[in-house]
């Protein structure tokens, strides 16, 4: 009998011996998530302060944009993607890129236009519709943003290069453009509120 | 017989009235050429200056399209072996360099819109005054040029109407 209570004595002593070092590895395991939780919360902020406070982000992609004229080697009209990068302007159209860096642009403006809905075959498509319909639908635009860029080459050539984009895609362009050493004439829309 | 001639006569008419026209048209242009007798100034190279806005309020990309297509349109007209951009360091080095100048006189912007719906109003139009001399400074050129949108098409594209203009001036002068 003595033997037998020993022996659960025993066991139960395995047990509690075995649960007491579980509730240590549970304890660690959560002390440890919390910990690399917190870590990596902070670590984000900090990067976030530095990043605001040293210099804006880097990188900055717009794509469908319309090169209207000034391309160089791209064809007018075409739709090429524009990236700010470094301290230039991509101008990505297929294969072909065209740099300019930022230091040589001499202005930067943004401007509002409306641009039709219908445009190119079917505009030629709607001037067949009687009764003066084709003109009805000359009706319908939308408003887009133009971007114009005027810039040297590395010979000091003038260049110019105008861009349509859709509504409220310019300023960002512009904004980072400017933070990244490019001269405008006329100021920065969200800076007008600062000054004031 | 008869018959057949009096059909023939409605067909071959419009058809001798046509041959005419193309003989006309054809013989035009060579009278012409004959009748000229200004010879023309040769230059191997031309600098293209960016346009004076002269106080008149012009929209930036106007500025900019007018530049861009003068200068794509003088290249296509073959005159010159060098187009030079304004402020471009190697212009100074070419020895038979012609300068062409634009200042603003007057702007319209338009509207498309309005253009398409009514045909009537809308118009857009640039006046700039075309200005060309040579390396000694003396005036090649000096007249003002219009570029205009009275019917179809986007406002921009007065500047290529008014640098096809341009272009044609230079090709007829030089």
């Amino acid at each position: 009998m003595t033997s037998i209570q020993q022996t659960i004595e025993n066991s139960s002593a395995a047990v509690s011996s075995f649960r007491v070092p579980r509730r240590g590895v549970g304890a660690r395991f959560l002390f440890l998530i919390a910990m690399g939780a917190a870590l990596t919360f902070s670590s984000v902020v900090v990067q976030g302060q530095t990043t605001d406070a040293t210099q804006p982000p880097q990188r900055l992609v717009q794509t469908d944009v319309k090169l209207v004229i000034g391309g160089d080697t791209i064809k007018n009209n075409s739709r090429v993607t524009l990236t700010v990068m470094g301290s230039s302007l991509y101008i990505a159209f297929g294969k072909t890129a065209k740099q300019v860096d930022c230091s040589s642009i001499l202005d930067i403006s943004t401007n509002e236009d409306s641009r039709q809905d219908i445009t190119g075959a079917a505009k030629l498509a709607t001037m067949a519709i009687p009764y003066g319909g084709g003109r009805v639908l000359s009706l319908f635009s939308h408003s887009v943003d133009v971007l114009t860029l005027e810039y040297t080459d590395a010979n000091g050539g003038y260049h110019g290069a105008v861009f349509v984009l859709d509504k409220g895609q310019a300023a960002p362009i512009k904004k980072q453009l400017v933070a990244m050493g490019a001269k405008a004439s006329a100021p920065l829309e969200e800076a007008a509120p600062a000054n004031k | 017989m008869k018959h057949h001639f009096r059909a023939a006569v409605p067909v071959c008419f419009p058809l001798v009235f046509v041959g005419l026209l193309v003989a006309v048209s054809f013989a035009g242009p060579a009278l012409a050429a004959d009748t000229s007798t200004t010879p023309k100034a040769s230059f191997s190279s031309i600098q293209i200056q960016p346009m004076d806005a002269n106080d008149i309020v012009i929209p930036p990309e106007f500025r900019v399209a007018v530049y861009e297509n003068v200068i794509s349109q003088i290249r296509k007209t073959g005159k010159f072996q060098h187009v030079y951009r304004g402020g471009d360091k190697d212009a100074a080095a070419a020895p038979d360099l012609v300068t062409l100048h634009m200042t603003a006189q007057s702007f319209k912007k338009g509207s498309q819109k309005k253009r398409e719906v009514t045909t009537v109003s809308g118009s857009s139009s640039i006046v700039l005054k075309v200005h060309i001399t040579d390396h000694a400074g003396q005036t090649l050129v000096d007249r003002d040029v219009e570029g205009k949108v009275r019917f179809f098409g986007e406002n921009l594209r007065v500047t290529y109407d008014f640098s096809k203009k341009v272009a044609a001036i230079v090709r007829d002068t030089m």
